[in-house]
């Protein structure tokens, strides 16, 4: 009796985790084919290009469990945290050119891309005051639809901005730490790479402190779990909203600047930055910030396993056809369990 | 303390308050009772800043507060534990809490309000790594009337607190409140169960399709014949 009754919630349990435990067994076999076919190599590029979508996909993510905006300008910050590392890096590299200092060459990089997210962290301010606020305060109907298509107007507005005042010219670098690639497990990998994976680990355990272990990170959860709630207990909305977005803005800025040596800046280098952290997020769950972590990762893998078993060109699609896949089984994504943040008035 | 001037109030193009006046004095527990849809709730979330009156006046320690937004008003020391409850469902209890204090800054304020709560509902300790969403529903009204007064304020509004609790429950809600008055913080009771209500309060007011009807000591409004005939079923 007592064996059966144990059985019962176990298999109900396992019911309710279907879509878990169906990603995580195909993860885990993805892996692995990664790794018998690739090898060191491709586990760590898979790694790297995860690490890269994570950090995109958390901005997402945010925005949405907390202001329920349907980003689709998130591209357009990456787009901006490029061009502004690439207009402080490339002075201050001619600089270094004529009086080499190896101290200062190793920390320009980083305050370009520091710089970056300062720039991304303002552009948010403003994008939210200007832009978000007078809208919520109009009106709360519809929010969702309408902030959708804001966000489709600004980024149409910021790339062509781009366009007009820079130009559609590439403009990139090589590398920006003058150094030999490090060998890692047989691997190869360059500096930038490993420095722009380990900037956003950090950026992303640095979101999860704040979010976890401070009063205001704890103001911006509660404000995604129940506004109301929220303001009865004295947060201000106005503040939490505009410092989330701020945030979002700045870790997608950072992620542009330190990419800036493979994605180059140019006005609509957000497009595929934006698609795949949308991949993301619409898999994982939206407004579930650990599952953007997580699913940055599979998509990342399930591209690298295009790459190597089927062929490049199909890179996009294969991950398309596991979200579509996975929207169907589990409509609100599999890290998902309601969507939570949205409320129709 | 709190004083309320010829509200009109409603939401879009639906009127629901009617020129309702009344007034809380300092260390009073007031009933505010009526039938259902009468604007109890309303009248509340109007004080709390969730609604804007279309005129009158909401005065607290003789200061308009109208126009103040919803945090603003909780931060001045009045708060407001809704019908809904609203929650932080997906947080733990101890991290409800901590939110409900979210205005004091100071750490040690925080922690000892904390303990002053735990002592007042050992229940809430019990449970303070479970996550709100999973407490049963006579817990959530007592985490959600804790939270409020982790605050410290000197001004409750509760919206029913009684509403879908079995009995025995439902005296351990009424106990915490007045336990609360005991503590001198100003009580304003929003409540269906009138005859319990209107044993425990000083002053009611009774409100009817968004109108003041009847006002006096609580032991006159039970006493009263209107009220014995369509709330007490007497």
């Amino acid at each position: 009796m007592a064996k059966y009754l144990g059985a019962r919630p176990l298999l109900s349990r396992i019911k309710d985790n279907l879509p878990i435990i169906i990603i995580s067994v195909f993860a885990i076999f993805l892996f692995v084919a990664i790794y018998i076919k690739g090898g060191n190599a491709q586990i760590f590029n898979t790694i790297i290009t995860g690490g890269l979508w994570a950090l995109l996909a958390v901005g997402l993510a945010l925005v949405f469990g907390v202001m329920n905006i349907p980003h689709f300008a998130h591209g357009e910050s990456f787009m901006i945290g490029a061009y502004v590392a690439y207009f402080t890096f490339t002075p201050m590299q001619e600089y270094l050119y004529e009086k080499p200092n190896e101290f200062l060459s190793m920390i320009a990089p980083l305050g370009a891309i520091l710089t970056a997210g300062i720039a991304g962290a303002i552009l948010g301010i403003l994008i939210e005051k200007m832009i978000f606020s007078p809208l919520r305060r109009r009106t709360k109907k519809d929010w969702i639809m309408n902030a959708f298509l804001l966000t489709v107007g600004l980024s149409f507005v910021l790339s062509n901005g781009a366009n007009l005042v820079l130009g559609p010219n590439f403009r990139g670098i090589s590398r920006y730490w003058d150094v030999d690639a490090v060998e890692i497990g047989g691997a190869y990998m360059s500096v930038d790479r490993l420095v722009a994976f380990a900037i956003s680990m950090v950026t992303i355990g640095a979101l999860w402190f704040f979010l976890r272990r401070t009063r205001v990170g704890r103001a911006i959860r509660a404000v995604s779990q129940d506004e109301t709630g929220a303001q009865l207990v004295g947060i201000n909305l106005n503040f939490i909203q505009t410092l989330t977005f701020s945030l979002a803005t700045a870790m997608a800025s950072i992620s542009g600047a330190s990419l800036l040596f493979l994605f180059q800046a140019y006005p609509t280098v957000g497009g595929t930055p934006l698609y795949y952290a949308w991949y993301v997020v619409m898999m994982a769950g939206l407004g579930n910030v650990v599952g953007a972590i997580i699913g940055g990762f599979i998509v990342a893998m399930l591209q690298t396993a295009t790459q190597l078993f089927v062929a490049v060109s199909w890179t996009t699609v294969l991950p398309t056809v596991v979200m579509i896949l996975v929207l169907l089984i589990a409509p609100s994504g599999i890290f998902g369990s309601e969507v939570k943040g949205v409320q129709e008035q | 303390m709190l004083e309320l001037k010829n509200i009109n109030a409603g939401y879009d193009f639906l009127q629901v308050l009617w020129d309702v006046s009344f007034h809380v004095d300092e260390g009073e527990m007031v009933a505010l009772i009526g039938p259902n849809g009468a604007g109890k709730s309303t009248t509340l979330r109007t004080i709390a800043g969730l609604i804007d009156p279309k005129s009158g006046d909401v005065l607290f320690h003789g200061k308009v507060i109208n126009d103040e937004p919803a945090h603003m008003i909780s931060r001045m020391g009045i708060s407001y534990v809704s019908e809904k409850l609203n929650l932080f469902t997906g947080m733990s209890v101890q991290e409800n809490l901590l939110l409900g204090a979210y205005a004091i800054r100071e750490k040690e304020v925080q922690l000892e309000t904390l303990a002053y709560i735990f002592e007042l509902f050992p229940r809430l300790e019990e449970r303070k790594d479970q996550l709100a969403g999973t407490m049963s529903g006579g817990e959530r009204k007592m985490l959600a009337i804790a939270r409020g007064m982790m605050s410290k304020p000197q001004l409750m509004l509760v919206d029913e607190p009684s509403l879908g609790l079995q009995p025995s429950l439902t005296s351990n809600v009424f106990s915490a409140l007045k336990q609360l008055r005991e503590r001198g913080v100003t009580v304003l009771i929003v409540e269906q169960n009138v005859n319990a209500t209107l044993s425990f309060t000083d002053r009611a007011y009774v409100l009817e399709q968004g109108k003041i009807v009847l006002e006096g000591p609580s032991k006159e409004i039970k006493a009263n014949k209107h009220v014995r005939n369509a709330y007490l079923g007497i």
